[in-house]
């Protein structure tokens, strides 16, 4: 909290707060209209602002075919959380605080490795899972989803654990703690408020996922819920009332997740503090 | 920061990255397990749509049943069959059975990826030669069609009565502005069609292309010309919508569906959709030039059989086919699908359930195949060429002319 | 510290996984991107193999195709105009969020949940919203006594189009990452300047801008290479078009390799490849600049 002003400022950033949400959910709630509208008012002209002739189809639909997705995309939202920081926080720890030789190099090429095209690498990873049969699997799409999370991870930890100062480790050290310690009992807790940064975008990236399970999970039985709408998406037809339902559906407890998770952000970030 | 620092920094790149690509031609030596074990199947299809417990779903199984095997179905986004089943050959772990988009056939079968229809003795008599057409390559047929579709124009039956146009009286293209003229007097919108720059675009524009007398072969040719003009000027004196440079076959029907338009140039594939418009609706041929039917490009998915490596399979393989493609099951299945069956004895007993389907077996039997022309393993290349030609012209960057030059010269270039 | 030989390479045990991660993850989809475009690809050698090594070929014939100088300067515009745009927009907010007032989490929240959509929803969404006939722009234009514009169908505006859709996907990742990064600014900082008697102005420029630079660096950073790549909202909104007006490498790229019936790898992946040098050179700056700042 900077300077608490009066309470009649604060709800005057309330109001503003309000309008700039409002601005930029605007092509959300337009989503949320078109779910509604019935196929034949979807390209109405002028359009309508409101589902006043609505249906509820769409919904109904997805209600009854698409809620098994949901599992699927929440265990590999999870999953995808717990890899990249098992993966990404000892990295970010070893290159902020270790200097390893080699370290800029490593760095850099995780850089890299992000500039892959989406395509390229989904394509590289049907080749590999087709031969070894592990395809439509939610272990395979989890490995594959941490790609986008994993090295932004690494740079987000390099930058906050950079932030956290020597003295506290070499405290540690002094004590006996050996580096796994110290890193477990020290430095972990302290990186709080990143590991959840991290893990939202994590989560939020293996959620919307939409290129990786396509390409690889598109036949499985556990299909994650943004595939659920390729249901909706024939050769030559699309129902888009029951795909804006569906994406209006899996946002639902997603949202729920964010706006619950927020708390922890701000609580948390603090800690770790970004400096030079 | 120092030099050395970051030569050494550098070095390192190069060297993980060597590492890397050692790792994995060290990979690639070491073989995985083939797919498909034992009495399994696998069956691709592009109609994601379809899931476990429906109609296509059961007449696999039960197909499968008859040759004492199981059948394993993965359902696919049309647009990404292409490419997984390219890498799919690459990596010698392709499906059974495949279906596809007829145009993908040429491609696949190019890439040596397909079996001919001699190879595997699968029968392909009974197909309709025109449809079968778009399956062959130097005069070998790669799969058999399972349903046809084609283009036709969707018309408004309200909205023209209100507009005062007379259907009957649309004979040839002067005749059809006319008409877009009159509704576009009577406040309402002329035609909507797809425009946009993919195979769909080229697919919407041939029928006006071929109804010209023009030639995939001359792109720029006075007849190819006198096509995009038709289209262009329509844009340009707002008979059809902007809209339509951007639309897939999708969108345009959506716009129809609205009922603000008289016209709309769609496929056999809507006639499901149809049933839910709320207003009356009809199908004339799209008319030709100069009076006619225009030809119109065949559509649809052919059933093909991948190469393996074990060449035992395609027995069993012809069996599923020769059962998915039997005149009981085409019939289901293109029943499913709003789709016109591609054998002709089937298509009389889909006349005889519902006459309405008469107007689209005429138009699927008097459709051609895009391979035509004498482009063969050459067709691939036009498309793109035509669609983007189209696109200049419909966007006002070039005339008609001087769109499908540019568009001749390259198509030109890229089949030398 | 723990600049003992011992310690350096203890990081190492440290950074083993990610290390093994990124050799099993990474390394064939690149070595495959750089392979396809150094070989003259047939669909017939894609698949059965033995297709010719072609040196340089696929990049010279990619250097002089037509569409080359039009891809290579949306690239530029897309890039930098997105990354301006979304990174002051982000920022703004990320400020205006930093003051807790009543619900100013919910909503902070709540601006993160365009990145739940699937980007095909998100991509159409935008396509409908700026539909030349029955578009909600148009028609509020209309409303104000506008002419329509053609915003995704004439060469004018396509480019505008997938821009605007484009920043406003990136909004809620740069307002986070900011965000985080205010969050760590010490307040006892601001305290003092509070005492000294600083304005907000000041306190912004003299304060919050300068302590949030490796914050900032790093989202530019990540920025830049997401922006690069960015291919779905254009694919689906422009499909590139009309007549290359809204192409950039990474449209390019794709529709090459997988926009048309017969593919062509080679120099697909070489347009590919050359976006991951355009990243390199992004990723050197900001090392060199790290490092400038460090020593």
């Amino acid at each position: 909290m900077v300077t608490r002003g009066p309470a009649r400022a604060a709800w005057w950033r309330t109001g503003l707060g309000v309008v700039f949400t409002a601005l930029m959910l605007f092509p959300v709630y337009w989503m949320v209209n078109v779910s509604f509208t019935r196929e034949g008012d979807l390209r109405a002209d002028p359009p309508h602002l409101f589902p006043v002739d609505g249906t509820v189809d769409g919904y109904r639909v997805v209600l009854r075919e698409q809620l098994p997705y949901l599992g699927t995309s929440l265990l590999v939202g999870l999953g995808t959380v717990a890899l990249t920081v098992a993966l990404a926080a000892p990295a970010g720890y070893a290159l902020a605080k270790l200097r390893p030789v080699g370290g800029g190099a490593l760095s850099f090429v995780l850089l890299i490795a992000q500039m892959v095209p989406g395509i390229i690498m989904a394509m590289g990873f049907y080749a590999i899972y087709l031969r070894l049969g592990v395809l439509n699997s939610a272990a395979g799409l989890v490995l594959a989803d941490s790609t986008i999370a994993v090295p932004f991870g690494v740079l987000i930890f390099t930058a906050f654990m950079s932030g956290i100062p020597d003295e506290v480790l070499q405290a540690a050290l002094v004590d006996g703690a050996g580096r796994w310690r110290t890193f477990r009992s020290v430095v972990l807790p302290l990186s709080r408020g990143s590991i959840i940064t991290v893990s939202l975008f994590a989560f939020l990236w293996a959620w919307s996922d939409f290129l990786f399970a396509s390409t690889l999970d598109a036949g499985g039985a556990s299909r994650p819920i943004t595939l659920g709408i390729y249901r909706y998406i024939g050769n030559n037809n699309q129902e888009w009332n029951a795909i804006m339902a569906t994406a209006v559906v899996a946002s639902v407890p997603a949202t729920v997740l964010l706006i619950v998770a927020q708390r922890y952000v701000a609580a948390g970030v603090t800690a770790g503090a970004v400096k030079d | 920061m120092t030099t050395s620092g970051w030569r050494r920094g550098v070095a390192g790149v190069a060297l993980t990255a060597l590492t890397a690509v050692g790792a994995v031609t060290g990979c690639s030596a070491a073989d995985g397990p083939a797919g498909g074990a034992g009495g399994a199947y696998t069956v691709w299809d592009p109609y994601p749509q379809f899931a476990g417990g429906s109609d296509w779903e059961k007449l696999l199984q039960s197909c499968g049943a008859d040759a004492g095997v199981t059948v394993r179905r993965t359902g696919y986004d049309t647009t990404d069959l292409t490419n997984k089943a390219l890498l799919a050959a690459q990596q010698g772990n392709s499906p059974d059975v495949l279906i596809v988009d007829n145009p993908v056939i040429s491609t696949l079968a190019q890439a040596g990826a397909l079996t001919s229809a001699d190879e595997t003795k699968l029968d392909t008599s009974a197909s309709a030669p025109n449809l079968l057409g778009a399956g062959q390559l130097d005069g070998k047929a790669y799969g058999v069609p399972i349903g046809a579709n084609t283009l036709a124009l969707w018309y408004n039956k309200d909205l023209l009565g209100q507009a005062g146009v007379d259907v009957a009286s649309i004979k040839d293209w002067p005749s059809l502005t006319a008409a877009l003229a009159k509704v576009k007097g009577a406040g309402k919108k002329g035609i909507t069609f797809s425009a946009i720059g993919t195979e769909e675009g080229s697919f919407q524009f041939l029928p006006w292309f071929w109804g010209a007398g023009a030639q995939l072969t001359a792109l720029d040719s006075p007849p190819a010309v006198s096509a995009l003009t038709l289209w262009t000027d329509w844009l340009t004196r707002g008979y059809a919508p902007n809209s339509v440079i951007n639309n897939t076959q999708t969108t345009s029907w959506q716009e129809f569906a609205g009922g603000d338009y008289a016209f709309a140039e769609n496929g056999t594939w809507q006639r499901a959709n149809a049933e839910k418009l709320d207003f009356a609706y009809g199908i004339i041929p799209v008319p030709a030039s100069a009076g006619g039917t225009a030809p119109a490009p065949t559509g649809g998915e052919f059933v093909a059989l991948p190469v393996q490596r074990d060449t035992g399979r395609y027995d069993v393989s012809t069996k599923l086919v020769t059962c998915l493609t039997s005149p009981d099951n085409l019939l289901k299945t293109d029943t499913t699908l709003s789709y016109v069956a591609p054998v002709a004895a089937v298509q009389q007993t889909q006349v005889t359930a519902d006459p309405e389907l008469k107007v689209w077996v005429d138009a699927v039997n008097a459709a051609k195949g895009r391979t035509g022309d004498n482009l063969g393993t050459k067709y691939p290349k036009i498309p793109e060429q035509l669609w983007t030609a189209v696109q200049g012209a419909l966007s006002g960057a070039k005339s008609p002319q001087a769109a499908l030059s540019a568009a001749q010269d390259a198509a030109a270039a890229a089949t030398r | 510290m723990s600049s003992t030989r011992g310690g350096r390479w203890t990081a190492w045990a440290f950074l083993a996984p990610v290390t093994v991660y990124l050799l099993a993850c990474y390394a064939y989809p690149l070595y495959r991107n750089v392979e396809l475009s150094l070989r003259r690809y047939t669909v017939r050698s894609f698949v059965s193999g033995g297709a010719p090594f072609a040196g340089l070929d696929n990049y010279r014939d990619v250097v002089t195709h037509p569409t080359f100088g039009p891809a290579l300067a949306h690239t530029a515009v897309f890039t930098a105009v997105s990354l301006l745009c979304q990174f002051t927009l982000g920022l703004a907010l990320a400020v205006f969020f930093h003051r807790h007032f009543p619900l100013s989490r919910t909503l902070r929240a709540l601006f993160l949940v365009p990145w739940l959509l699937p980007l095909i929803v998100s991509a159409s969404t935008w396509s409908w919203l700026l539909n030349s006939e029955a578009g909600v722009v148009n028609a509020a234009l209309g409303a104000l006594g506008l002419d329509p514009v053609n915003w995704l169908t004439s060469p004018r505006w396509s480019l505008v189009s997938v821009i605007v859709a484009n920043i406003w996907i990136g909004i809620p990742f740069n307002l986070v990452v900011l965000h985080s990064g205010l969050q760590a600014i010490p307040t006892d900082v601001y305290e003092a300047a509070a005492l000294d008697g600083a304005s907000g102005s000041q306190r912004f420029w003299r304060i919050t801008f300068p302590l949030l630079r490796p914050v900032s660096a790093i989202t530019l950073l990540l920025g830049l290479i997401y922006t690069l790549k960015v291919f779905d909202i254009i694919w689906i909104m422009t499909r590139g078009g009309p007549t290359d007006s809204s192409t950039t490498f990474a449209t390019w790229s794709y529709r090459l390799g997988f926009g048309s019936l017969l593919p062509e790898f080679g120099p697909g992946a070489a347009v590919g490849n050359l976006l991951i040098v355009v990243a390199l050179i992004g990723g050197l700056s900001y090392v060199r600049a790290q490092r400038r700042q460090r020593w």
